[in-house]
């Protein structure tokens, strides 16, 4: 393992920090026990969507039902929501257009993604019944949620648009942009409530991935096999 | 507020229609006769006088119409067409064009502030400025094209039926304005007699198709107009049908309940997964993860 001295640190022989300090540059090697999934770049961009995401969620969801209204106060009051929830969207989708560059290359569907994907695959992989050694560095569902977000990204904006510049649209565009920027808003959302459980509780280790930025070579194993061969056969090339 | 007059019958964004009246009270209605309006414009002088408005300056577009449409600061124009009748004819149609203070309201309906929009007890629509907050929503859902904004004060404004002097027992400014006595204020149900009785003494002198608009589409509105040419309202540049735009009510009715429900849905259906089949862990000791959690 190629060694570079970092300003402020002369050794590396922390156990986990050699890790850590690995995955600021690279991905997809093995540092010890750990594989880095999640190189610093990746990570940052990851979390500048979602904060960006929950910004917008929050200040949409008490513009959309009273029964969220209670939300606006978190940020001091509606007509603050009205003014924030455009602004972020923006940035959000700026943050998206990012992170869909970053991850482009890496999130083509293949024929395993496609049966993945099917109703009776999805099944079999929340029962935990889903024995796929095909699985690279992202499962069908993973790749499933990067195109939705980004397809749910550009209706949500293009709505969002109509709907904070309203004047030069009809009313029946004005309309469509409601009920687009509505329907985008749902699916986004219930499947970003699958994301973060899948990412959290569900899958112990995952949240590591994409906050420390690595993962055991068991979780590697179990959640992404032919990664964790393609990882670990490139390292022991090294 | 005591008056019973700003008895709220039902706000924007409430959950369970915010209306606050105790007491039922007769719904009022402004009555236009579109058939003896001479355009003389002292319903629009009147009405930005005791509102307050700022100025609108006039904008010559060739027709006896001081504007092209309604103004934030111009919430009463007199709506001015030429209109070729079919027999060779031809007419001068003026109408008063206002918010329509609908039993149904779109604009009530599209907004999405909590108390932004009211409708009292006695039928009036009002905007509270001090809740508004210049979403535009209300533009997208009235059929009648009455919502201005104000960018001077990020606010929407529109026609109040002067609730304020309502509320103490006088008539709205233009009413009290006008010289021809078009205008009368009362009761809905005055109203619709007064407009009746104007409608057949129009068919008598020749008038066959007056009718009164007072369209059943967004539940009859606050003001009662009557047309000469009642089979052609577009004439005047009024809908034919108007109703709460399908778009608005399809977003607040079905959507919005379906997407509560999905995300609530959503969130349990991942706590009953956990509570099933736990979180997926590798096999303990296994060289290979067959894949299988604890169950």
């Amino acid at each position: 393992m190629s060694e570079v001295a970092l300003p402020g640190q002369t050794k590396r022989t922390g156990v986990g920090d050699a890790a850590v300090v690995r995955a600021r540059e690279d991905e997809d090697v093995v540092v010890g026990g750990e594989i880095v999934r999640h190189r610093l770049s990746s990570r940052v961009i990851h979390w500048t969507v979602a904060l960006f995401f929950f910004v917008c969620l929050f200040t949409g969801l008490p513009i959309w039902t009273p029964l969220f209204g209670w939300m606006a106060t978190l940020f001091g009051g509606l007509s603050v929501c009205r003014w924030l929830h455009p602004w972020t969207g923006v940035a959000f989708s700026i943050a998206t257009v990012v992170m869909f560059v970053h991850w482009f290359s890496e999130m083509k569907l293949t024929g395993k993604d496609r049966e993945f994907l099917t109703p009776g695959g999805l099944v079999r992989y929340m029962r935990y019944q889903g024995e796929d050694s095909e699985v690279g560095k992202y499962n069908g569902g993973q790749k499933l949620l990067f195109w939705a977000a980004a397809l749910a990204t550009l209706g949500l904006l293009l709505s969002g648009i109509v709907m904070w510049f309203p004047e030069p649209f009809g009313n029946g565009v004005r309309q469509l942009s409601y009920v687009v920027h509505d329907i985008a808003f749902i699916l986004f959302f219930a499947m970003i409530i699958g994301h973060i459980y899948l990412g959290t509780a569900a899958e112990p280790g995952t949240f590591g991935a994409i906050v420390r930025g690595t993962v055991t070579k068991e979780w590697a194993r179990l959640h992404h096999p032919k990664w964790y061969r393609q990882v670990t056969g490139d390292a022991k090339k090294r | 507020m005591n008056s019973p007059g700003l008895q709220i019958r039902q706000s924007s964004a409430q959950m369970w229609g915010g209306g606050t009246g105790q007491r039922k009270m007769a719904v009022v209605s402004k009555y236009i006769d579109t058939s003896t309006c001479i355009g003389c414009k002292a319903c629009e002088v009147a009405c930005q006088e005791w509102n307050d408005l700022g100025n609108v300056a006039t904008v010559q577009i060739g027709s006896y119409q001081t504007v092209p449409t309604l103004h934030a600061d111009l919430w009463n124009l007199i709506k001015f067409n030429e209109q070729t009748l079919p027999d060779g004819g031809f007419a001068w149609l003026m109408r008063k064009d206002q918010c329509m203070h609908c039993a149904d309201p779109g604009c009530l309906k599209a907004c999405p502030a909590p108390g932004a929009i009211v409708q009292y007890e006695n039928g009036i629509v009002d905007v509270n400025p001090d809740a508004c907050i210049g979403c535009k929503m209300c533009e997208t859902g009235c059929p009648f094209d009455v919502p201005r904004y104000a960018a001077r004060t990020d606010k929407m404004a529109k026609c109040t039926l002067c609730v304020d002097r309502v509320d103490v027992g006088l008539e709205p400014a233009c009413v009290k304005a006008c010289p021809t006595g078009c205008l009368h204020f009362g009761t809905k149900d005055d109203m619709l007699a007064l407009a009746d009785s104007r409608v057949e003494q129009l068919k008598g002198n020749g008038f066959v198709q007056a009718s009164v608009y007072n369209p059943k589409g967004v539940g009859g509105t606050s003001v009662v107009t009557v047309l000469a040419h009642g089979d052609h309202p577009e004439w005047y540049g009024l809908p034919k049908d108007p109703h709460v735009p399908t778009g608005v009510r399809f977003w607040k009715n079905v959507l919005r309940p379906v997407g509560v429900i999905a995300f609530a849905a959503a969130f349990f259906a991942m706590v009953g997964h956990y509570l099933t089949f736990g979180p997926k862990k590798p096999k303990e000791g296994g060289e290979k993860s067959r894949g299988e959690g604890p169950v």
